[in-house]
């Protein structure tokens, strides 16, 4: 079914954080540092301040003598509203001007003098690795307890994953593969710009913007003005990660609170550029294998480049240690991290991030295998994919998994097994690639609630469900209708949603990590659920009869034989609305076939495959993707339609980064792809098509059955495309884009 | 964007007095398509913006005693569209089909296209092509150069301060003189990632054939290969008098590749952009042949 919101959005009417209007508002700029590493010995704001229509300047000295806490982070309190004593990438944030328009912000901003101290800066991994490389962040401040730096260093987590004994399963081989694969860092390009605007009034923050986390940027706010705080989020055009963890809505609420006045920030595409991008990935992949194909040792090392912030990279890269090695049974695995700064843009997860890069890996390495050992490629994987019982490196029992299933039905999408048809001219060659994956949810380290659902019975008969989930084009308002209307019996038209305002919504961790349709699907059946329960014992005293005997109709309350107590009728009568919580709870441990107590590492495991059919010119080292198939067993489609999208729309996104997108920085850390000019995006004319499907196999404990499935669609893209070049050209790629001239480059080096 | 000074004259006269006013620091735009972006990055700060899209002398496009007149603010679009530019000039029309994307070309105008003198574009390689000129006026002088020698550099033309560029002239091809000849034109692209993206490279090819299939004209321009389009005379000259066959016009590719001068970017290093003139003009060559009736296997 098309989406309740589709109307409204295609003819423009839906009205995002940049469209709203908030009475006697100001407009910000943001000052950014043109070096990418940079001590800041002063700034003088004096004449941009004196500049028509100036509001005001926020600098470091503005946010001391404010008395806020200067500093701010999920994961890492590593991050300075604006610089404090030193810059650490190009476009990091150094002032806000504050004007009576963004134009009037944005000459202003042109008047502060900042005298900088210039330092060598690390632009890449490896650099900021090297012996006596110079430190991103003299100190640490981790707060997640699961993150380990190394101090002294520019590590700021190193963590590692094992299960069986790697060294001895490599002995046992029949052979052994060792390959590297990098990934350049690229941006997420949501059409909804950031934006945000901040309001103090009568000692509490009203925040609206489209970040994805609205409670967490909610405490966040509390702890770092001390007062209380709203945060609001209308519809969001796009996020893929990089709104999943706030970067302006602090420094624009200074710059209120500095203002007396309500404060609006908008980015420009450049902007976001220098505010979150996906992090550069190397990774080294060691494979054993008997000579039937069967893998039976894996190490994989890799390093995240989190940027000058690790806001969220660290975390990422420590979630994706898990998912390394596959969808495979391997009874020896060891996989190794290390997140580490570097004087690039924060990194933010990037729809699925790094599991993309590490199925990247893995599954070109395994096509390598395949090759070299005389094995069809979707052969090779049928005899190592997991099945339902087996046990993950984590110790996760495994179920639902049905990842054969998946790549049968993307194989088929492509007509696997069947040649290509001949291109036009024989400088053109085709191939056929497969990919699967394995991918997790967000689960927290204890039994906890993280996810909250209320709905309530109005006088207007309708239901209302409060939600946090933030609606970012996924479709979920209209999956948490069905599930309420499903829950209560009642029809959509009685349902009405609202979503994501920290005042009205029960706490919700985040929209992201694939997380909504598991999680605030069972709060909102939770809440379904105790509503219909509680309806019906108020109807049952309205009604005189027993409740066991009456059922939430179309309408309203019916008993078998008699009349209907319509809703509205019955709110009235019983005195006001009524309402229910619902929750999710999910993280702790479960109890092993053998009694161990295994903490869960992921609520619900994802699986997924995709196959591609590519066209490679040899005069011009030009890749097209031509088709492709891909699948993933959702438990539950609960929406197919918004599945099938969700789907292609992972495909097609990740396109991009797999043929032509990326960052480039020059040596001297300015970004050189800083518009989109210098940064092509997928378009349409080159679409390939796309064979999406639906696996459902129901997940015990989802919401009929359901499991996320928003990201997986990206994750399974770049392995599929390199495997189909690999297969047309004979050459196996082990980094993206698949730029032409070094595929050409390639090509003739044969 | 900084504020700036909004000026829309009427009248040609208007306009090229309000330049001659404020020289250096006025823009002329008239679809906008490359000045609003190069405003809202802070590439382009000018203090006045001239707006000529009213100025009546400057619209309308005409082919009469074998000359095309292009109004400086003739579209892409319509350019892509007139039936009868694509009967006789139809170089030129492809080469507008090829312009960015639909919504650009319906408001980019040939006259801002040359102006802007963007390396990238694909109108000069087509219109130097086809041998065409530009009309510049001021409030003192009319002069007409040449489109081969228009541009100066990246972003830099022939324009002086006060100068607007007010027509483009086309010559219209000789037909061929006897049956059967023809006459052939041809313009391609690359581009990574979509067809709306700066290109690696563009050529644009004209050739024109006598009866016997011997080539009595050609012209090859690469665009994006060098601060300005770059003319392969060499190449073009291997053409003269021959019946064009495959290995010819290996050849002729072959030197056009070493005619371009390309700067190592985002879109690929010198000896990629270099092979991708090659094969351009390799495929554009092929195709203007077989449109002036000569297939080449």
């Amino acid at each position: 079914m098309p989406t309740l919101e589709a109307a409204e959005k295609v003819t423009g009417a839906t009205r995002y954080v940049g469209d709203l209007l908030v009475p006697n508002m100001a407009h910000a700029k943001v000052l950014r540092s043109p070096l990418p590493h940079a001590r800041v010995l002063s700034i003088d704001a004096a004449e941009a301040r004196a500049a028509p229509g100036v509001v005001c300047v926020l600098t470091r000295d503005e946010v001391r003598a404010a008395g806020i806490e200067p500093v701010y982070g999920f994961v890492y309190r590593d991050a300075p509203l604006v610089a404090l004593d030193k810059v650490r990438y190009q476009g990091d944030i150094v002032a806000v001007v504050v004007a009576e328009d963004a134009a009037a912000a944005e000459a202003a901003a042109e008047l502060i003098e900042v005298d900088y101290e210039e330092l060598p800066a690390v632009m890449d991994v490896e650099a900021a690795l090297a012996d006596g490389a110079p430190l991103v962040h003299e100190s640490f401040s981790p707060i997640a307890p699961e993150l380990r730096p190394i101090e002294g260093t520019n590590v700021c987590h190193r963590a590692h994953i094992a299960r069986g004994d790697v060294e001895a399963g490599f002995r046992e081989a029949y052979r052994v593969y060792e390959d590297t694969f990098t990934a350049p860092p690229v941006q997420h390009c949501a059409l909804d710009l950031h934006a945000c605007i901040a309001s103090i009034e009568d000692g509490a923050i009203t925040v609206w913007t489209n970040c994805q986390s609205p409670f967490p940027l909610q405490r966040e706010l509390q702890r770092i003005f001390k007062m209380d705080a709203r945060v609001i989020v209308p519809y969001v055009g796009g996020g893929f990660g990089s709104k999943s963890r706030d970067r302006l809505e602090c420094v624009v609420t200074a710059a209120a609170q500095l203002a007396g006045r309500p404060v609006r920030l908008v980015l420009t595409q450049e902007e976001t550029f220098q505010t979150f991008i996906r992090p550069a990935y190397h990774g080294t992949i060691k494979t054993g294998v008997r000579a039937d194909g069967t893998i039976v040792a894996r190490h994989v090392r890799f390093t995240i480049d989190v940027g000058g912030y690790a806001i969220s990279g660290a975390r990422s890269a420590n979630n994706t240690l898990k998912v390394a090695t596959g969808p495979y049974r391997i009874p020896n695995v060891l996989v190794e991290c290390d997140a580490v700064y570097t004087n690039k843009p924060p990194s933010a997860p990037y729809r699925g991030l790094p599991t993309t890069q590490h199925t990247m890996a893995y599954e070109t390495q395994l096509d390598r295998i395949a090759r070299d050992l005389g094995i069809d490629p979707v052969e090779l994987r049928m005899r190592n994919l997991v099945v339902d019982g087996d046990v993950h490196i984590t110790g996760d029992l495994l179920r639902s998994t049905h990842a054969k299933e998946c790549l049968e039905a993307a194989a088929a999408g492509i007509d696997w097994g069947t040649p290509s048809t001949p291109p036009e001219t024989p400088s053109k060659l085709r191939g056929k690639g497969v990919s699967c994956t394995i991918k997790y949810t967000l689960t927290p380290p204890t039994r906890m609630s993280e996810n909250g659902a209320a709905i309530s019975l109005g006088e207007d008969g309708i239901f209302e469900v409060r939600i946090g989930t933030v609606n970012i084009g996924q479709g979920s308002d209209t999956t948490m209708a069905q599930f309420a209307a499903d829950g209560l019996g009642v029809g959509l038209e009685r349902i009405r949603v609202v979503h994501s305002d920290t005042a009205l919504v029960p706490v919700d961790s985040s929209t992201t990590a694939s997380r909504s349709t598991y999680h605030m699907g069972n709060a909102v059946l939770d809440a379904a659920s105790k509503l219909t329960a509680e309806t019906l014992a108020v109807a049952s005293h309205l009604l005189e009869r027993d409740a066991g005997d009456l059922a939430l109709g179309p309408d309203g309350v019916e008993a078998p034989d008699g009349p209907t107590l319509a809703y509205d009728e019955l709110v009235r009568r019983s005195g006001g609305p009524l309402s229910a919580l619902g929750e999710c709870v999910v993280g702790g441990t479960y109890t092993a076939p053998d009694g161990t107590e295994y903490p869960i590492a992921s609520t619900f495991w994802s699986f997924a495959s995709a196959a591609a059919e590519v066209e490679v010119d040899t005069d011009t080292g030009e890749v097209r993707v031509l088709r492709m198939g891909a699948a993933s067993n959702v438990g539950k489609a609960v929406n197919p339609d918004s599945v099938r999208t969700q789907l292609e729309g992972g495909l097609g996104m990740e396109l991009g980064p797999t043929l032509f997108e990326r960052l480039v920085w020059d040596e001297g850390g300015q970004l050189l792809t800083a518009a989109l000019m210098d940064y092509p995006l997928p378009t349409m004319e080159t679409s390939p098509t796309y064979r999406p499907e639906i696996v459902e196999h129901p997940f015990e404990g989802g919401p009929f059955g359901a499991k996320g499935m928003g990201e997986i669609g990206s994750v399974i893209t770049p392995a599929a495309v390199l495997n189909a070049v690999y297969d047309a050209t004979g050459v196996m790629f082990h980094e993206v884009p698949l730029l032409p001239h070094k595929v050409l480059e390639a090509l003739e080096a044969l | 964007m900084r504020p700036f000074e909004y000026l829309r004259p009427t009248t040609l006269a208007e306009a090229t007095d309000v330049l001659a006013e404020h020289g250096d620091d006025a823009l002329v735009i008239a679809g906008g398509t490359a000045a609003v972006v190069m405003m809202t990055l802070g590439v382009l700060r000018p203090g006045t913006v001239v707006d000529v899209g009213r100025v009546p002398e400057l619209g309308g496009s005409r082919a009469d005693g074998g000359v095309l007149r292009l109004g400086a603010l003739t579209t892409i679009r319509s350019i892509e569209r007139d039936p009868a530019i694509a009967q006789t000039y139809g170089l030129l029309a492809e080469a507008a089909s090829q312009v960015a994307n639909v919504r650009v070309r319906n408001r980019a105008t040939v006259g801002g296209s040359v102006c802007y003198g963007e390396p990238q574009t694909d109108m000069p390689p087509a219109l130097i092509a086809m041998g065409a000129s530009a009309t510049l006026v001021s409030s003192s002088s009319t002069r007409t150069v040449p489109l081969a020698d228009f541009f100066e550099g990246p972003y830099e033309t022939a324009l002086e301060p006060g100068e607007l560029l007010s027509e483009i002239t086309v010559p219209q091809p000789e037909p061929g003189s006897e049956p059967g000849a023809g006459t052939g034109g041809c313009h391609m692209k690359f581009t990574i990632g979509s067809p709306e993206n700066k290109p690696v490279a563009n050529a644009s090819v004209l050739v024109r054939l006598d009866g016997a299939g011997r080539c009595v004209e050609a012209r090859i321009v690469l665009g994006a290969l060098g601060p300005v389009p770059v003319v392969a005379v060499d190449a073009a000259a291997l053409l003269d008098g021959e019946v064009p066959d495959a290995k010819l016009i290996a050849e002729v590719a072959s030197r056009a590749g070493d005619a371009a001068d390309p700067a190592d970017d985002l879109r690929g290093p010198v000896w990629y952009k270099r092979r991708i003139a090659r094969v351009l003009v390799e495929r554009a060559l092929r195709c203007a042949l077989r449109k002036a009736g000569h297939e080449v296997p």
